[in-house]
């Protein structure tokens, strides 16, 4: 077991490098919503139809690249007032949030205040060719697995996480709005 | 002991490691890392979707006939038939937009395709790790079973639980990227739980079916519970679990 670690430690250090070299590329992994987008999000009816020109022309503009953009995320959550639980099928749109590669909406679909289902409801990465090549989810579940492997006596991790925090932050938005936390 | 390289192949990072009780020598390790590396580069090649010239994409446009592409598509759609039967529909490769795209099962399919090569180098164990699709083969020491995490879907920095590994293991979230998150029946991408794990001898298989039963949820569940050798485990949206009987699990860490 101790005759391990190092050569645990040697595979979790590798991993890393390849994390930070995906890293440099594009700006950084920060997340903060888009003002104008998720203001009209929020208005109460925002059923079918997102402007598809709204997340493209948001999205040039680098409103998620600075390390405060994460602050943003308050606002559109906190202005919903409705927290009263609701029975029957019911639905809401989260607001429309940065992420990584673009932008993107979560819709969740509850009945009662249990969750049926959860969908992307707009997603544009602007055509980002980096976005196509690069695996989402690897370079937080790489994270997680450098720590874990660390932590427990195991011997890898799988899983897919809510590692976009842009996804979470429209989620938060959605269940908020369907009064379920 | 153990050796573990690490490859930046398929958009993501895929590792590789050797266990064995004794020495592990990198001198003669290495060509069997080097070729398990050659091999998940030649899927990347031939079954990107995101590679134009791929034979994948070739097909998906009908520029290339199937009897004209590297035997490896037909062997994988035929597993893709397989899994689109035994998961009702859930899993199908062939309900995707813009032809067939067996992106679903490609990833376990590769991590049990290099998993093979390093088997060949007769250590006591050899694991794939691709990008949470894993691969094992025997153990990591003498009575010494494979141990591997579930993430928590709700906290990227944590375990939801863990399980003894003998086989694959892949695990589906709400938030993957890629087309094969998609409902085939209804063409929307969405998910019916929050992290959808399936264990079993076939690596392509395991990452169908928890691709399916992300989408899927109770209906795939119950097909899981009937078909031999495969387990699954879910985490709901509020937290809960789901798991057939004879999943492996270790033990639950809480959400």
């Amino acid at each position: 077991m101790i005759k391990r670690t190092p050569f645990v430690l040697a595979g979790t250090i590798a991993g890393l490098a390849g994390l930070l070299s995906f890293r440099s590329t594009p700006a950084s992994m920060t997340l903060g919503t888009v003002a104008a987008a998720s203001a009209a999000s929020n208005t109460a009816s925002n059923t079918a139809s997102t402007p598809a020109s709204a997340p493209a022309s948001s999205g040039s503009t680098p409103a998620g690249s600075g390390p405060s953009a994460n602050t943003g995320a308050a606002s559109p959550t906190t202005t919903v007032a409705q927290t009263t639980p609701v029975t029957g099928v019911h639905s809401a749109t989260g607001p429309l949030v940065n992420y990584y590669f673009g932008i993107l909406s979560v819709k969740v679909t509850a009945s009662g205040t249990k969750v049926e289902k959860v969908t992307i409801k707009t997603i544009n990465d602007g055509g980002n060719p980096l976005s196509q090549s690069i695996d989402q989810m690897s370079i937080p579940q790489l994270e997680s697995q450098a720590m874990a492997v660390q932590n427990a006596n195991i011997q890898g991790v799988s899983g897919a996480s809510y590692t976009s925090a842009g996804f979470k932050m429209s989620l938060q938005g959605a269940l908020t709005k369907l009064g379920i936390k | 002991m153990s050796l573990t390289v690490s490859v930046d192949v398929m958009g993501t990072v895929v590792t590789l490691s050797l266990f064995h009780d004794g020495d592990l020598d990198m001198d003669r390790a290495r060509p069997y890392f080097d070729e398990a590396e050659h091999v998940l580069r030649e899927v990347d090649r031939v079954f990107s979707t995101y590679r134009p010239e791929s034979p994948v994409s070739r097909l998906r446009r009908g520029e290339m006939a199937l009897g004209e592409a590297p035997p490896e598509v037909a062997e994988v759609l035929d597993l893709c038939r397989e899994a689109r039967e035994k998961s009702g529909g859930w899993f199908d490769p062939w309900a995707m937009p813009g032809g067939v795209d067996p992106t679903g099962l490609v990833k376990g399919w590769a991590a049990g395709r290099a998993l093979n090569v390093l088997a060949a180098a007769g250590t006591d164990g050899a694991l794939v790790n691709a990008a949470g699709d894993l691969a094992s083969y025997g153990v990591v020491a003498p009575s010494q079973a494979f141990r591997v995490g579930i993430a928590d879907p709700f906290s990227p920095d944590t375990l939801a639980a863990v399980v003894e590994l003998d086989g694959a293991l892949a695990t589906s979230g709400t938030y993957e990227r890629g087309s094969h998150l998609l409902n085939p029946h209804t063409q929307v991408r969405e998910s019916a739980v929050a992290s959808a794990s399936v264990t079993g001898p076939d690596p392509g298989l395991a990452d169908a079916f928890a691709t399916a039963l992300c989408v899927g949820g109770e209906a795939v569940l119950e097909r899981l519970e009937r078909l031999a050798r495969y387990e699954a485990y879910v985490i709901n949206f509020d937290g809960s679990r789901q798991m057939t009987p004879g999943f492996a699990l270790v033990e639950v860490t809480a959400s």
